[in-house]
C-alpha cells in the first residue's frame, strides 16, 4: 500500500467513515464503467490552440482569488465562479464577433 | 479577446501548475453541442469521478461492488447518478478538490438543470471542493439557481491587450510573411483593437461554440 494511499484513507476517514478504500485489479475496467468520455482528449485540443498570455488576467480579478483562496480571509465564501460572455450570434464570422448587449447586467 | 473556452484554459493550467506544489486534484469537462447526446449527466458526472479515482490508486469498497453486481444485468448496468454524485462528494472531500466545466450552454438545457443541482449537492458534501464553469451570459441566472448559492460571476470581455496578444501570434504564423512588414503590422496591431473595442474575438474553432 503506498504511502499516498495510506495518507488518503487517513485523510478520508476524518471526514467520513461511510466509504472504504480497497485496491481493484480491474480498475482500468470500472473506470471505463463509470463513464466512456474522455475529456482529457478534448482538453489537450484546446490547450494546444490557446495563445499564451491571453485571459491571464483573470487569475487577478478580485472574484478569481476570492474564489482560489476560499473564506481564509473571513469573506463570503464562494464555492463557484461562473465565467460568462456572449460571443455573439453571427456564425460566419470567424475571428470577430459582437457582444450582445444585455440591459440591466453589469459586465 | 477572451472566450469562455480561453478562460477555462487559462483556469484549469493555472489549476493544474499549481498541483505540483499543492496537494489538490483537478477534473475538468468540455460540452460541446456535437456531443451532447453522449454528455448525459451520468455520463458528464461519471467522466468526473473516473477522473478524481484515477489517480487515487484504490476504488472505493462500494463501487467495486456495483461493478461486480451490475454484471449480473442483462447487458451490464451503469452507475446511478445519485451514487456518483454520492461518490463524488466522498471522494472530492479527501483533498482540496478543483471542478472545472466549459461551456455549460452547449449542454443540454434539461441536463443542465440536473448537473447544476448534482453540482450544487457536491459542493455543500464537500466544502474543499471549488467549482469553475464558462458559458454564455444568458444562462448566469440558471447557473446561480441550480447551483443554490455560492456562486460568484464574472463577465468575460474584450481586453486590447489581449487583442494585441492575439493579433501578434496569428501575424507571427501567417502563411504569407512576404506581403508583411513592420508598418503594415503595427498599422493592423493600431487599428483592429480601435475598430472593435465593443467586439469580442473568439479563438478556437468558431463551430465549436456558436449557433
Amino acid at each position: 500500500m503506498s504511502r499516498a494511499f495510506t495518507d488518503n484513507i487517513n485523510s478520508f476517514n476524518n471526514v467520513s467513515n461511510s466509504i472504504i478504500f480497497t485496491a481493484a485489479d480491474d480498475e482500468s475496467k470500472i473506470l471505463a464503467w463509470l463513464s466512456p468520455l474522455e475529456p482529457q482528449v478534448r482538453h489537450h485540443d484546446i490547450c494546444e490552440q490557446r495563445v499564451d498570455g491571453i485571459g491571464d488576467w483573470l487569475l487577478e480579478t478580485r472574484e478569481f482569488r476570492s474564489w482560489y483562496n476560499g473564506n481564509e480571509n473571513g469573506g463570503s465564501d464562494h464555492a463557484a465562479l461562473f465565467c460568462h460572455g456572449d460571443p455573439g450570434v453571427r456564425k460566419s464570422h470567424i475571428w470577430y464577433e459582437k457582444p450582445v448587449r444585455n440591459k440591466g447586467h453589469d459586465c | 479577446m477572451l472566450t469562455g473556452r480561453d478562460g477555462s484554459s487559462v483556469v484549469v493550467d493555472y489549476l493544474c501548475d499549481q498541483i505540483t506544489e499543492q496537494d489538490m486534484t483537478v477534473a475538468c469537462f468540455y460540452y460541446d453541442f456535437a456531443s451532447r447526446e453522449a454528455q448525459s449527466p451520468t455520463n458528464m458526472l461519471g467522466s468526473l469521478l473516473k477522473q478524481l479515482l484515477s489517480g487515487l490508486g484504490a476504488m472505493p469498497g462500494e463501487i467495486v461492488q456495483k461493478f461486480q453486481g451490475q454484471k449480473k444485468a442483462i447487458g451490464g448496468r451503469r452507475l446511478q447518478l445519485a451514487d456518483i454524485v454520492k461518490m463524488c462528494t466522498a471522494v472530492t472531500s479527501l483533498q482540496r478538490t478543483f471542478i472545472c466545466v466549459d461551456a455549460l450552454d452547449e449542454c443540454v438545457p434539461r441536463h443542465r438543470l440536473e448537473v447544476l443541482h448534482a453540482f450544487g449537492q457536491i459542493l455543500r458534501g464537500s466544502p474543499n471542493t471549488r467549482m469553475f464553469m464558462t458559458g454564455r451570459s444568458h444562462i448566469q441566472g440558471v447557473v446561480e439557481r441550480g447551483l443554490g448559492g455560492g456562486t460568484i460571476s464574472v463577465c468575460i470581455k474584450s481586453r486590447d491587450d489581449d487583442i494585441v496578444t492575439y493579433l501578434r501570434a496569428r501575424l507571427r504564423n501567417d502563411t504569407s510573411p512576404e506581403a508583411m512588414d513592420s508598418v503594415l503590422e503595427n498599422d493592423i496591431i493600431k487599428s483592429i483593437p480601435e475598430g472593435i473595442s465593443e467586439m469580442y474575438v473568439p479563438v478556437g474553432d468558431p463551430e465549436d461554440s456558436y449557433e
